[in-house]
């Protein structure tokens, strides 16, 4: 066995190249999730029975099946119903839509330990039901729920790898091709793996960083 | 474990030394204890008395000094090495079979009844059959008048039966000495009464007892000698009766019983 | 529906279901005792294997399965380990799946008291006996939840096995869709299939957590 370091290095820009989008998938899929996440959170704790119910049977349904086959689905679904996205946007909204449902739980276990006093202290002052959520508890719930949020990009980077599967050339894709021309597996997807290995190092060192930064002294 | 004559003290401290990195939890404390005896450590908190009754069954390594039991010298392969070298884990567990603990949080196996808490180390560390470890642990239970509870798990268990529970698991492996650390303090005050009777007892079988207590009418009736530690030295140690007479030598053990005596008598 | 098709593709169908659950419970189970083991390492070991546990920890956590899969699979032969699709997919399952566990290992043990330990030392037991009588019962009970959790997120990761063709349910799933140009029912069934795991799971998961816990309970 020899490990040929030359055909990383050659094929190294293309890899970097790719990497960009896993980036995409991965931070727009986040982006989807936790806005999306807000609201399907909200819809599960909210008093209206059939609202949370759907909220439930949306997590459940996002929760148990695989993500590869929703990515699968989405990908052959959407042209069916007559929504002609390109593939690119399919992944991200599939990854978003699916991560926004441990999102949600993720949020709904973080207003969980929020004082029902602050919500109370609000009523009485009169404030909003907008406004307490947009101010008050959303900004807590995401500060108390940082560490899983950032656990759960750095899951997404990870699964992002399966938008090869639909052909979106990211980082895993990129690499399936250079190994056919290369014939050299080994070095090009340990290549992959530092390179994923690094991005989710960084997304971890910056949320620590978050971390001490949102941390009320 | 060679029988020391009856008259030589089963348990010889000299020039124990403790630390915490920098802090100085115990200073060149020499101490006897005889056969038989009950020796109550007493002091304000943080005094070094839970540490000191830790390195007598090397809970804590001791950095200086000795102690011995029954002539062995606890945990060190010997005294005289420098960096010393803890005895092999076999060694120090036969060691520690002949010193019997007991913890303030009691410290019973959870997921097993108070049989079977009692019952482990007799069959598993002495070697003896299932029915005869069962035979031996009801009889340590009946000792601490838990008879009717052996099937029930720690947790449907108040906290005094609980301490029982663990006096009789020590107990059951014969011991030589026994050591006990604030057995009462975690205990509501209507329960610390069953613990303490069932202490008594025991010193009134002639079983060797040191006890880390805050209860000073334990250690005034009960103890054949009182010892005062503070900030990590042993300051008096004296049968009871001069401890706590009106007026102690020692003014440091004076105001520590005077405060005392404040906060608790009526 | 046309249910003539599940006569036809029944048999493949349920012979992905059974790949699957080969590959799920052999690569779990064998990812538990890894961990397990990889945990006690961590703990009893000498500093510099904690130190190569630790990266193993973070590397394998911190890269996708597919690649793990694509080493193993693609790369294995270069390295002299030429493995069939269901090998490397049930290997690369035990090593994806060993870090997680190791980590829930890792917090069972840390959340037994200190005291208990001591209490048994007191009365001379042995660590191995410790660990196997007063550690490892105690463990089970924060670590029960957290275990059935897993297992659960691994049921769905063996989708990715059919990317190097490893006849499992979504491959025979996706046979059958391009043979038939059907889509809902066979993706039905799929789903229909993965439930079934993940409420068996569930259902196991829930008497272990009532066995490990029956000592806690008030008579």
């Amino acid at each position: 066995m020899n490990f040929s370091f030359d055909v990383i290095w050659h094929n190294l820009p293309y890899m970097l190249a790719a990497a960009r989008w896993t980036l995409l998938i991965s931070l727009g899929g986040m982006a989807i999730s936790l806005v999306w996440g807000v609201f399907v959170c909200a819809a599960r704790i909210s008093s209206g029975a059939v609202l949370s119910r759907l909220a439930a049977l949306y997590i459940s349904f996002f929760r148990g099946v695989p993500l590869l086959v929703q990515l699968l689905l989405f990908y052959y679904m959407l042209p069916y119903v007559g929504l002609d996205l390109p593939a690119i946007a399919a992944a991200i909204l599939a990854v978003g839509l699916c991560s926004a449902a441990y999102s949600a739980e993720i949020l709904r276990g973080a207003l969980q330990t929020i004082p029902r006093g602050q919500t109370e202290a609000a009523d009485a002052l009169g404030i909003p039901t907008f406004s307490l959520w947009r101010r008050i508890l959303i900004p807590q719930a995401i500060r108390i729920g940082l560490p899983s949020l950032v656990n759960e990009l750095i899951l997404l980077v990870k699964v992002s790898s399966l938008a090869s599967v639909v052909g979106i050339g990211e980082l895993t894709r990129i690499s399936q091709n250079i190994t056919g021309e290369t014939y050299r597996p080994l070095e090009i997807y340990v290549a992959a793996a530092v390179i994923y290995f690094l991005i989710n190092l960084v997304i971890s060192l910056l949320g620590r960083l978050a971390e001490k930064r949102l941390q009320v002294a | 474990m060679d029988e020391t004559p009856k008259d030589q003290p089963i348990i010889r401290i000299s020039g124990l030394c403790k630390y915490f990195d920098d802090f100085e939890a115990l200073r060149d404390i020499t101490l006897d204890v005889n056969r038989s005896e009950v020796l109550c450590l007493i002091g304000p908190s943080g005094s070094g008395k839970s540490t000191l009754l830790r390195c007598l069954n090397f809970l804590e390594a001791y950095d200086g000094g000795e102690v011995y039991l029954e002539g062995d010298l606890i945990g060190w392969r010997s005294a005289r090495e420098a960096p010393r070298r803890p005895l092999s884990s076999e060694k120090l567990r036969r060691q520690r079979q002949h010193i019997g603990m007991v913890f303030q949080q009691f410290n019973l196996w959870p997921h097993m009844t108070a049989l079977e808490n009692v019952a482990e180390a007799l069959m598993h560390v002495k070697g003896l059959s299932k029915s005869e470890a069962t035979t031996k642990a009801r009889a340590a239970l009946a000792k601490v008048n838990l008879s009717d509870k052996e099937k029930n798990y720690p947790a449907n268990l108040s906290g005094g039966q609980q301490q029982r529970v663990a006096i009789a698991r020590a107990i059951a492996m014969e011991p030589s000495v026994m050591l006990f650390d604030e057995p009462t303090s975690a205990l509501d005050p209507e329960l610390v009464g069953e613990v303490l009777s069932v202490m008594k007892e025991m010193a009134n079988e002639g079983m060797t007892m040191v006890v880390v207590t805050h209860e000073m009418g334990f250690a005034a009736h009960v103890a054949d000698r009182v010892a005062f530690l503070e900030e990590g030295r042993l300051v008096a140690c004296s049968p009871p009766s001069e401890i706590f007479g009106r007026e102690p030598d020692d003014p440091r053990v004076r105001a520590f019983l005077k405060t005392y005596r404040e906060r608790n008598v009526v | 529906m046309e249910f003539d098709l599940f006569l036809r593709y029944g048999p493949a169908l349920l012979t992905g279901f059974g790949v699957t659950i080969l590959c799920w419970l052999v690569g779990s189970f064998g990812g538990l005792v890894l961990g397990f083991v990889l945990a006690c390492l961590y703990r009893y070991g000498p500093a510099p294997l904690r130190w190569v546990i630790y990266a193993y920890v973070e590397v394998i956590r911190g890269t996708p399965f597919m690649i793990q899969l694509f080493i193993l699979y693609y790369g294995g032969p270069h390295f002299g380990l030429l493995l069939s699709p269901i090998q490397a997919g049930i290997l690369s399952f035990i090593v994806y799946g060993s870090p997680y566990f190791s980590e829930i290992f890792r917090s069972g043990f840390n959340a037994v008291p200190h005291g208990q330990v001591e209490a048994a030392r007191c009365v001379g037991l042995s660590e191995g006996r410790i660990l196997r009588r007063i550690i490892l019962p105690q463990m089970l009970v924060p670590i029960t939840a957290p275990l059935t959790n897993f297992f659960i997120i691994l049921t769905k990761e063996t989708a990715i096995l059919s990317v190097v063709t490893v006849p499992e349910l979504l491959y025979e799933t996706q046979t059958m869709a391009a043979e038939t140009f059907t889509f809902v029912e066979p993706f039905l069934v799929l789903s229909l299939f993965y439930w079934l795991m993940v409420i068996g799971t569930s259902w196991v998961g829930a008497k272990a957590e009532a066995r490990v816990t029956r000592h806690l309970r008030k008579a």
